[in-house]
């Protein structure tokens, strides 16, 4: 189910990358000028956080990015934020919170575009987090009930990501964007005796390899604008 | 119309998030196979595994053997509430009985809010008494809910 959706959102981006392709060759004939001239900074939001957080109640996170935007074909991107998942069940009580922070670059593909973004964007990021679990009852059809208790252990990860996306000028100075991310774990996070559940900022602890979707709205503080 | 179409795509991708049950669709069973190999000729001739069965001190029932098309296996779990299991082998054909002592660490991992915690196990050594078990060999010692241990116990 999981990989079907992956699949799907995954389809619908190429389609989208497809059409601004066939846009974008509209604007190829004329070279930019000023590649490394500044344009200006965005700041944007993460909403599929929010969304996340309707269908999964016992996580809260939130995520925020600020990118500056260099000849309209190099962004710095620097992005970060917090997650915590609080779970009280009837058989175990596991809470898990951390930060996370993510530096990278994304490349614009598109030749002349000044207010949007077709491109690839690498990130590495880094998190420190904590977990612990409580009244933890595991029961066996032979070795019967075994109730136990895993204090708080606290970890630092790093990671590489990689992701392609795009970013649309809806309003003036309003940006919606997402991407497609594939998150390749570098150091940490791995724990012999109690496995993290989930990663802030990385996601499944279990998972070397983690696929997901950023959607973000921006603002594009007015600089250097015409 | 580009951005039009930024948005009608951000609104089909809002679909694409699944809806959660609260059931556990997840295996949490993290189990060892055990393989018999009977080359011992008094054993054959008296069936031992006709009636071959496991099972542990701690344990209030036992499991008994079923035959495989790859041969003669059973499996069980490992204590979760320690570094070690004591299994006893016995078959009402025989007179005695073999012990397996089996050491491993444990790892406790979140399965998925739904399903909670399981514990999964890396053997690290296997003992045996000897009244009739001639060698074993641990051929898988990683037990986790997606794959099972395998140890291989020859008569």
């Amino acid at each position: 189910m999981a990989i079907s959706k992956y699949i799907f959102s995954l389809l619908l981006i190429i389609n989208t990358f497809v059409s601004f392709a066939q846009d974008e060759e509209l604007y190829v004939q004329e070279k930019p000028k000023d590649t490394l001239r500044f344009y200006g900074f965005k700041l944007g939001v993460n909403i599929w956080r929010f969304a996340d957080f309707q269908f999964k109640p016992e996580r809260f996170s939130y995520e925020a990015s600020f990118d500056f935007n260099i000849g309209h074909k190099y962004f710095g991107v620097i992005e970060g934020g917090h997650s915590e998942i609080n779970l009280d069940k009837e058989n175990f009580n596991y809470t898990s919170n951390g930060n996370f922070l993510k530096l990278g670059l994304d490349y614009n593909m598109l030749k002349k575009q000044p207010t949007d973004f077709l491109g690839a964007g690498l990130r590495f990021g880094w998190t420190g987090f904590k977990h612990s679990a409580d009244q933890v009852s595991i029961n066996d059809e032979h070795w019967g009930s075994y109730s136990t208790a895993i204090s708080e252990k606290k970890y630092t990860m790093y990671w590489l990501e990689v992701s392609m996306g795009i970013k649309g000028e809806i309003f003036k100075n309003i940006y919606l964007g997402w991407a497609a991310i594939a998150k390749v774990r570098v150091s940490g996070g791995k724990d012999a005796l109690f496995q993290p559940y989930d990663i802030p900022g990385f996601g499944n602890g279990k998972n070397s390899i983690n696929l997901g979707i950023n959607y973000y709205i921006y603002y594009q503080i007015p600089f250097n604008r015409k | 119309m580009k951005f039009q179409r930024v948005i009608i795509y951000c609104f089909f991708l809002f679909f694409t998030v699944s809806c959660a049950d609260d059931q556990c669709n997840l295996e949490t069973d993290a189990l060892l196979k055990t393989e018999f190999v009977i080359k011992d000729q008094n054993l054959i001739s008296i069936n031992f595994l006709d009636s071959l069965s496991v099972f542990s001190p701690e344990w209030t029932d036992s499991i008994h053997y079923w035959k495989e098309k790859d041969g003669i296996n059973l499996l069980y779990s490992l204590s979760p509430a320690e570094d070690f299991s004591e299994i006893i082998i016995t078959s009402k054909k025989a007179s005695l009985n073999d012990t397996l002592f089996i050491y491993y660490q444990r790892e406790f991992l979140m399965l998925s809010p739904e399903c909670g915690f399981v514990v999964n196990y890396t053997i690290d050594s296997v003992l045996s008494t000897s009244n009739y078990i001639d060698s074993l060999f641990i051929i898988t010692p990683a037990i986790n809910t997606l794959k099972n241990g395998h140890i291989q116990i020859y008569f």
